[in-house]
């Protein structure tokens, strides 16, 4: 649980968007373009409704002609290219005219409990209008130029549980779809991409009726859709301790499980060689500027030419062959390698893990009551326990609490400063567990008080540090084992985390507190669904089998 | 204007926060306004009342005595938060039988969600009465017997109990999915969770959110 290896993370097949697809296809949901009424510019409104089983959801597109100089897909933008909603069944007049007063405004608008989601997406500077270009002039984009952005259009925030009013979680809570974790968001960023590309060619359509084309379904595919995620997502994790346990407990148990195999199937050992090269390419695909990442770029293309070595000579008849692959991974490669590696080793044992996706969620609220009655020697132990870390830190030493996360009055969004060069102390939010868990311990050390609650009584402001600690002394993986506070911490390495459990791709820091991904790539459209493959998509495919 | 409950809680949250509350205090009352909501009761308004009320005092002045039967307040008047925390956290005593008494309380509506989850913590039935309100939690959900309705959302009573039920008395309480928060509410608890938000700076426009590269390409 070290931010540098919750920062290596890569998609696995127990990742949301994934559980999405599968269950897409294994329901058999249909997909229905109900609504495209957008002029030349670009302006107007669109409705795609997916009908699953028992309920029919809708996304509502409202396209926007924003002038250049308004373009920013950062959180703090006030216009944007395109907004969205995810409306639970399918919309009336009535309904339309509400959301597009509202909508467009995002953060300043107003939605209602019967809309799921709320987000916006931007148009990409360097391919839109080339893309469009190329098909009103009778001509397929480049391929390779278009791989170089990978996507037409970036979301920033997809808000969902109940945000500026918004349908609650657990409004949801009796929806089989939605009961893994972030189904509502996925489910709207899927139907985000296939608008956008029906977007751009009715565009190009516009333009040149008579010549304009349609992308070639191949190229098409290649076009995942975008998103820049900031600080936002970081609290999350720090603030849902459950919730993190699950989704990591999850996939140490699925790794658990393919290292206990006694043997492998020349079936496995074969889509397993497959998809070590495909992730290969994908590596050698994956493009970013951020000089941490290009390093972390270069370990995982040299890992993956190792372990396609490695995979040439290694003896997978021998006993427990992914045990042993594992352990020669863990001596042997980057954290960006072993974690590819866990992704990997996942991939061919879908009969073995997937029943886990059904342990990702968490009822947060089961898990916040303090115990009142533990001797506060045994909350002593607790601390030295799971944060035996932070008591190793030196506290007053500048560097270890250089960071401070606070939220901005500006923007109502978390911010990271620096304590001791801005006046931010008296807004700090509750986000240094391991340096707070050490204040608690000093203040444990101090007190005559047998239980907790008589601690509590007379030190309230450790009431947040003493739930902490109850909660990871039960859940072995709901705390981050590093310093949030640090001067080095990087948050673009929580914010990988949490993408990678999404099913992102693509990970390309623009800064320490910003990411770029790319979701849904190479994913069937939902047109595509009942017909194709709905999880193979995720790593590119190899050419040699003429794909 | 119909709030979701999360938004709701986050508000109270906050707001709590910037009313003075330590933040596993606050955290806990953004709970216990979220479910008063649920309840169809106004937990948010009582929060709104409650904060100017105790604004600027010290957890000292308000916090219970528990030593004391019934808990009494240094400064006079208990805090329904610090009192609720103090409630939960004694669960086990329930679960051995006891009954707790309060003196003077403030908005002691605010109070009922920490009985409800005291009761599940000590697994058998509470309730808490007041003059004109005993609400009991647990077993068959929460019942309320009201013969003075406006009782429900009094500014303070000076006697409080709150019990292991033998029975349950009263109607039973329908949860609501949703709130309507009046727009003086709103208006108040705003102004609290602003307290906890930093007002921009040169530095925090130039850095807070990671400048970086270029977002418009």
């Amino acid at each position: 649980m070290k931010l540098a290896r919750l920062g290596a993370f890569h998609q696995t097949r127990l990742s949301f968007m994934r559980q999405l697809l599968r269950r897409m296809k294994a329901d058999k949901w249909q997909f229905e373009e109900r609504v495209f009424d957008i002029d030349s510019k670009g302006v107007g409104h669109a409705v795609y409704v997916a009908h699953a089983p028992g309920h029919s959801y809708s996304l509502i597109a409202f396209s926007h002609d924003l002038p250049a100089d308004q373009r920013s897909d950062r959180v703090i933008a006030t216009a944007w290219d395109a907004t969205f909603t995810l409306f639970d069944g399918i919309p009336d007049e009535a309904d339309i005219a509400r959301l597009a007063e509202n909508v467009p405004k995002q953060e300043a608008g107003r939605i209602s409990g019967r809309e799921l989601t709320l987000s916006r997406a931007n148009r990409s500077v360097r391919i839109w209008d080339y893309v469009v270009d190329r098909l009103a002039a009778g001509k397929q984009p480049d391929a390779r130029k278009t791989a170089e952005v990978g996507y037409l259009m970036r979301t920033t925030a997809v808000y969902g549980s109940g945000k500026f009013g918004g349908a609650d979680r657990d409004a949801l809570a009796d929806r089989p779809e939605f009961q893994a974790p972030f189904q509502v968001e996925m489910l709207s960023v899927y139907l985000i991409r296939a608008f956008v590309m029906d977007l751009v060619e009715h565009i190009a359509r516009m333009r040149a009726p008579d010549r304009a084309l349609a992308l070639d379904p191949v190229l098409r595919r290649r076009f995942g859709i975008g998103n820049s995620t900031g600080l936002g997502m970081a609290p999350f994790l720090i603030t849902h301790p459950a919730l993190l346990n699950n989704w990591i407990a999850a996939r140490e148990e699925a790794l658990r499980r393919v290292r206990a195999l006694p043997e492998a199937t020349h079936q496995t050992r074969a889509a397993f060689r497959q998809t070590a090269a495909r992730a290969l390419i994908h590596a050698l695909g994956w493009r970013s500027e951020h000089p941490g990442q290009q390093a972390k770029l270069e370990d995982l293309r040299a890992d993956m030419q190792a372990l396609t070595e490695h995979l040439a000579t290694a003896d997978m008849a021998a006993p427990y062959p992914w045990d042993r692959l594992w352990r020669w991974g863990e001596a042997t490669l980057s954290l960006e390698g072993q974690e590819q590696l866990v992704s990997l080793l996942l991939e061919p044992h879908g009969d073995l893990v997937d029943d886990l996706c059904d342990t990702m969620s968490a009822d947060e609220e089961e898990n916040w009551r303090i115990d009142g009655a533990m001797p506060l020697a045994r909350l002593r132990a607790i601390v030295e326990d799971v944060y035996g870390w932070a008591l190793a830190i030196d506290w007053s030493a500048q560097s270890s609490q250089a960071r401070i996360w606070y939220t901005s009055e500006e923007k109502l969004e978390p911010r990271m400063g620096e304590r001791f060069d801005e006046p931010l102390s008296p807004y700090e939010q509750p986000l240094g567990p391991g340096r707070d868990a050490a204040l608690m311990h000093a203040a444990l050390a101090a007190s005559d008080a047998p239980t907790v609650a008589e601690f509590l009584l007379k030190h309230p402001e450790h009431r947040n540090s003493a739930r902490r600690a109850q909660i990871a002394a039960r859940l072995p993986y709901a705390e981050i084992r590093d310093n949030t506070l640090d001067a080095a911490v990087m948050p673009i390495d929580m914010l990988r985390m949490k993408l990678s459990f999404f099913g992102a791709c693509h990970f390309d820091p623009r800064s320490d507190r910003w990411v770029r991904i790319n979701m849904y790539q190479n994913a069937p459209f939902p047109d595509e669904l009942a017909r194709e493959a709905a999880d193979d998509w995720t790593l590119p495919r190899l050419p040699e089998a003429g794909e | 204007m119909s709030w979701s409950l999360n938004e709701t809680e986050a508000l109270a949250r906050k707001a709590a926060r910037g009313g003075g509350m330590d933040w596993g205090l606050a955290e806990e009352t953004g709970k216990a306004v979220r479910w008063l909501c649920t309840a169809g009761w106004p937990g948010a308004e009582a929060l709104a009342e409650l904060l100017p009320a105790q604004d600027g005092v010290k957890w000292e002045a308000v916090r219970p005595r528990t030593d004391t039967d019934p808990w009494t307040a240094r400064d006079g008047i208990l805090c329904p938060s610090a009192a609720g925390a103090a409630l939960t956290d004694r669960a086990q005593d329930f679960a051995e039988g006891r009954t707790i008494a309060m003196a003077a309380t403030a908005r002691p509506l605010l109070l009922v969600p920490y009985t409800a989850w005291a009761a599940d913590l000590a697994g058998r039935p509470l309730s808490i009465r007041w003059p004109g309100v005993t609400v009991t939690c647990g077993g068959e959900g929460t019942h309320a017997d009201m013969p003075d309705p406006a009782a429900l959302t009094v500014a303070r009573t000076d006697t409080l109990e709150i019990a292991p039920a033998s029975e349950t008395t009263g109607q039973p309480v329908a949860r609501h999915p949703r709130c309507d928060l009046p727009a003086d509410t709103v208006r108040t608890l705003t102004a609290f969770a602003r307290r906890t938000y930093a007002p921009g700076t040169p530095e925090s426009r130039a850095t807070g959110a990671g400048a970086g590269l270029t977002d418009n390409d």
